[in-house]
């Protein structure tokens, strides 16, 4: 349809040593560090790559996630395209306050119409045999909150890392050619006219 | 009902401002506007309901932490969209709630106030948790660091903005010089005061300098032509001399620039304060701007201002007088940057010269600055970190270092003891232990595992690093375990090899960084917005490219900061710099001086290569380990020598009282005494400011 390529952002967010920067890292540069630090305040990665044949270039933001940072990390929330809810099926507690970090993306963000924004919901660490969430709990959350797609990945051996941001800008690219209908027209002048007392309309 | 429309064409917001710190931010460039809804360069959304009469639009402007909404109606027609907002305060006041916003043709008015963004509930305990009542949303981490306001409502404030302004009549004018440093400046000379003038008074008045820094000079002087002649003078082409041929026609510089071209307006509401900088320095009244032209900033009295440049620079005494007749500095000029040499690391035999026969150290000042010029000898660090840390006193015999080791022993052991003989059962009902102890299972699984000392699976490194942690959670519980600090201590036991020296060590280091790591995060605002203060003194030109990338507060500084460089070096670089930050020389907060250092050898980059807010913060992000060392501590102690030894050009005196009369001034209460602070390295040098000051016009090459 179009061969502009599109800047799209991603947030990943989820709990301290779920796996964040391990994901983005495999995504971006196709390598797990076993050695990688934590993650201290902001960072992000760009990769380009093809959906559906629209070039995009997606921006992965990561970022630190204990309770204290938060005042760091959230004024980067805002222009996401899209938010990749990430825990670790290993740690139940990382699952449990996926609803959390939920949250304070759509306030922080500021997101207008919550319903219709694009989660896409990560499971990491598939690899490692001691489940503590089962895949059907997960399911079941990412049903209740908004049907939202449901990945489960392993950052150390790159299942299913790729799919996922795959989704996540399917979902955004959706989500643009639903409001693409909308156009009323081309152009549309606007005029200023007196704001009226009433701040809604009937 | 709410209905999305995208809408494809040209929307064109423009806002003015009186004052530059409104203007209005978004987009993509993070300068423009914020549609709400908008979508990133591919057009945008107008949110609102259409109903046939048109749209409502929602435009977010940001004033201060906050952002403001503004909504407007629109009309729908068949062409191009164009839309001219304008906006003035009411009055002049920045109570950003209660602002006006005027239509090109002003012939209607939108009322606009600030709209809180509507929240979340907050009924859950654990993990992240929106708070809809903070006021955290934006860089309020920078914005809201410890102002001390005076007097806390806006009508106290907007009186204190009052002050700002200058007016005075163009025949009073005696002369313009104009005057170049990248932007413009103009500074004008009153004629002959005529009323009586205190002692403290000069013999002719200059009003405070007015900086073009985004241009606009040149309007001004023709604006100024309506009025009056302006000539060359003589002895100086850029001095413009001032006649008016008509006294009648003669205007208060107000009407001038208020009529049409109020835009100009906000350069002349100059900063009053007046700042006289002792012994060494005098800085410029734009300095202080620097604490205050942004946002919030706004409101950061005088005194705090000397107390953050004196913090920086040991010596500097600041005297601020708020009476009329006052010195006003036009800027600081910082000549050349001296070359540094550093020195060879101290090494075993060095150290021990300065032991005498009973084991205290003597001579420690130059020790001290052997140690700051060249660092230590692996061999050294060993005993000298617990010196240079504070955990052995320099002036402490060994057997005085003996005992205490023993007791510092014990009572570790016994900390330690409280967090291993709790029980599962107890831990259980005690969540703040447990999410300590997670965390910092997880960290020290993250803490330099490259490192020999932390590499492999069940290296007696990782169980010390997590030990030590644990055992700082209970010296500290209501600090607890804060990510960052992993990262602080690992250095530290692994010069030290021992569990207790490590602690003890790392209590002092904590002692210094706790700040940083506290629920607000004090230090990391007290040092954003003092390292934007210096590097704006030191390179306005760099800091007005970063601020104009909305990258003033230096964000990208965070983890720097936070942790003093210790992701950003080499391991064994990291050993070097802080045993040179602890020497506590050549003056507090060198590594702010650091931070500049660093800077300084990426402005160009980062300005040649046009870098926005995203490519800045991963351009700095990624110097990471290709810092060298020993050149980022040479170019800091040379910045460090051209803040000490810089002259003052301009050195301009000003009656500011002929100018405002508002009430605001008169009513000021005295600046608060200074609280002096202990641990002051230096006292205040010798040699009288007024001595090493001379006028500035003599010494300014002309403009070109
Ligand atoms: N087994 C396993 N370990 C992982 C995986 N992803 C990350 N880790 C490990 O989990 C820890 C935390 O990862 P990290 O990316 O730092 O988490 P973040 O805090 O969410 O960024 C690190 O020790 C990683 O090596 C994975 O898919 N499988
Ligand atoms: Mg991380």
């Amino acid at each position: 349809m179009t061969t502009k390529t599109s800047l799209l952002k991603v947030i990943l967010l989820g709990d301290g040593g779920v796996g964040k920067s391990s994901i983005m890292n495999r995504y971006v540069t196709n390598k797990f560090d076993a050695h990688l630090f934590h993650t201290i305040g902001v960072e992000f990665l760009n990769k380009d790559l093809e959906v559906d044949g629209h070039q995009v270039t997606l921006q992965i933001w990561d970022t630190a996630g204990q309770e204290r940072f938060r005042s760091l990390r959230t004024p980067f929330y805002r222009g996401s395209d899209c938010c990749l809810l990430t825990f670790s099926v290993d740690d139940n507690q990382s699952f449990l306050n996926l609803g959390n970090w939920k949250k304070e993306f759509i306030y922080y963000a500021d997101v207008k119409e919550p319903e219709k924004f694009p989660f896409v919901v990560l499971g990491n660490k598939l690899d490692v045999t001691e489940r503590q969430v089962s895949s059907e709990e997960a399911q079941q959350w990412c049903q209740e909150n908004g049907d939202y797609p449901y990945y489960e990945t392993s950052a150390k051996d790159a299942t299913n890392v790729a799919v996922a941001f795959e989704e996540a800008v399917r979902r955004v690219l959706a989500m643009d050619e639903r409001t693409d209908h909308l156009i009323p027209t081309d152009t549309v002048k606007l005029h200023r006219k007196p704001r009226s007392a009433t701040t809604c309309c009937s | 009902m709410t209905k999305t429309s995208v809408c494809r064409g040209t929307l064109t917001v423009q806002l003015k401002s009186r004052r530059r710190s409104f203007r209005a931010l978004g987009g993509d460039q993070g300068r423009g506007f914020r549609i709400l809804g908008g979508d990133q360069g591919r057009g945008f959304r107008i949110l609102g309901g259409d109903q046939g009469r048109g749209f409502r639009i929602w435009v977010e402007i940001r004033g201060g932490p906050s952002w403001f909404r503004v909504e407007f109606d629109c009309g729908v027609s068949g062409q191009d969209a164009e839309i001219l907002v304008d906006y003035r305060p009411l009055e002049d006041s920045v109570d950003p709630s209660n602002m006006l916003c005027a239509g090109k043709d002003s012939s209607s008015v939108v009322q606009w106030s600030q709209c809180p963004p509507a929240g979340g509930s907050r009924n859950c305990r654990d993990g992240p948790e929106p708070e809809p009542q903070s006021s955290e949303t934006e860089w309020d981490l920078v914005n809201a660091a410890t102002y001390r306001r005076r007097g806390g409502s806006a009508m106290s404030r907007s009186q204190d903005r009052s002050r700002w302004a200058f007016s005075a009549a163009v025949g009073d004018l005696r002369s313009v010089t104009v005057k170049d440093e990248g932007w413009t400046f103009l500074i004008l000379q009153l004629k002959e005061p005529s009323t009586s003038c205190s002692t403290s008074c000069s013999t002719s008045s200059t009003l405070p300098p007015l900086h073009f820094h985004q241009g606009g000079s040149r309007e001004f002087l023709d604006s100024l032509r309506r009025f009056a002649l302006l000539s060359e003078s003589a002895e100086d082409e850029a001095c413009l001399l001032v006649s008016t041929p008509n006294r009648a026609l003669s205007q208060s510089f107000e009407n001038l620039l208020d009529d049409n071209n109020y835009s100009l307006v906000h350069k002349f509401r100059r900063d009053p304060y007046v700042t006289t900088l002792g012994s060494f320095s005098k800085v410029t009244n734009y300095i202080l701007e620097a604490l205050r032209g942004a946002e919030e900033a706004q409101q950061r009295p005088p005194e705090e201002v000397a107390d953050l440049l004196g913090d920086i620079i040991p010596g500097l005494e600041i005297n601020q007088q708020e009476e009329p007749g006052f010195e006003v500095i036009t800027r600081v000029d910082l000549g050349v940057r001296p070359p540094v040499s550093r020195a060879a690391p101290l090494s075993p035999e060095d150290w021990r010269r300065h032991r005498d026969a009973e084991g205290s150290m003597v001579d420690t000042q130059r020790l001290r600055h052997a140690v700051f010029k060249g660092g230590l000898c692996h061999a050294v660090r060993k005993e000298a970190w617990k010196f240079l840390l504070g955990f052995y006193p320099w002036s402490s015999t060994l057997e005085e270092r003996k005992s205490l080791h023993r007791a510092k022993t014990d009572e570790y052991f016994r900390m330690k003891l409280q967090w291993k003989s709790v029980s599962e059962e107890q831990e259980r009902r005690n969540s703040r232990l447990r999410d300590y102890r997670s965390l910092i299972e997880k960290d020290v699984n993250r803490t330099d595992r490259t490192n020999r000392f932390y590499e492999g699976l069940d290296n007696p490194g990782l169980v010390l690093l997590h030990d030590v942690l644990m055992t700082y959670c209970m010296y500290d519980f209501d600090l607890g375990y804060v990510q960052g600090m992993s990262d602080l201590l690992s250095p530290i036991l692994y010069v030290m090899e021992s569990e207790v020296d490590a602690f003890w060590c790392f209590v002092s280091f904590m002692d210094q960084m706790h700040q940083n790591f506290e629920e607000q995060m004090q230090g990391m605002k007290t040092q954003l917005i003092q390292l934007s203060t210096l590097l704006r003194l030191l390179d306005l030109s760099f800091w007005n490219y970063l601020e104009a990338q909305d990258s003033g507060y230096l964000y990208f500084c965070f983890r720097w900061l936070l942790i003093r460089f210790k992701r950003e070096l080499s391991f064994q670089d990291v050993l070097r710099l802080w045993e040179v930050l602890w020497t506590g020389l050549p003056c507090q907060n060198f590594h702010l001086l650091v931070c500049c250092s660093i800077l300084d050898s990426e402005k160009q980059k980062i300005m040649e290569e046009k870098y926005g807010f995203n490519e800045i913060l991963k351009h700095i992000n990624e110097l990471s380990m290709k810092l060298d060392i020993e050149e980022i501590l040479q170019k800091a102690e040379g910045i460090y020598e051209q803040i000490r030894s810089c002259k003052v050009l301009g050195l301009l005196r000003s009656r500011n009282g002929a100018a405002s009369t508002r009430p605001a001034q008169a009513e000021r209460p005295p600046p608060p005494a200074r609280p002096r602070r202990s641990g002051r390295l230096h006292p205040p040098g010798p040699g009288g400011a007024a001595a090493s000051t001379r006028p500035a016009q003599a010494e300014r090459p002309p403009p070109p």
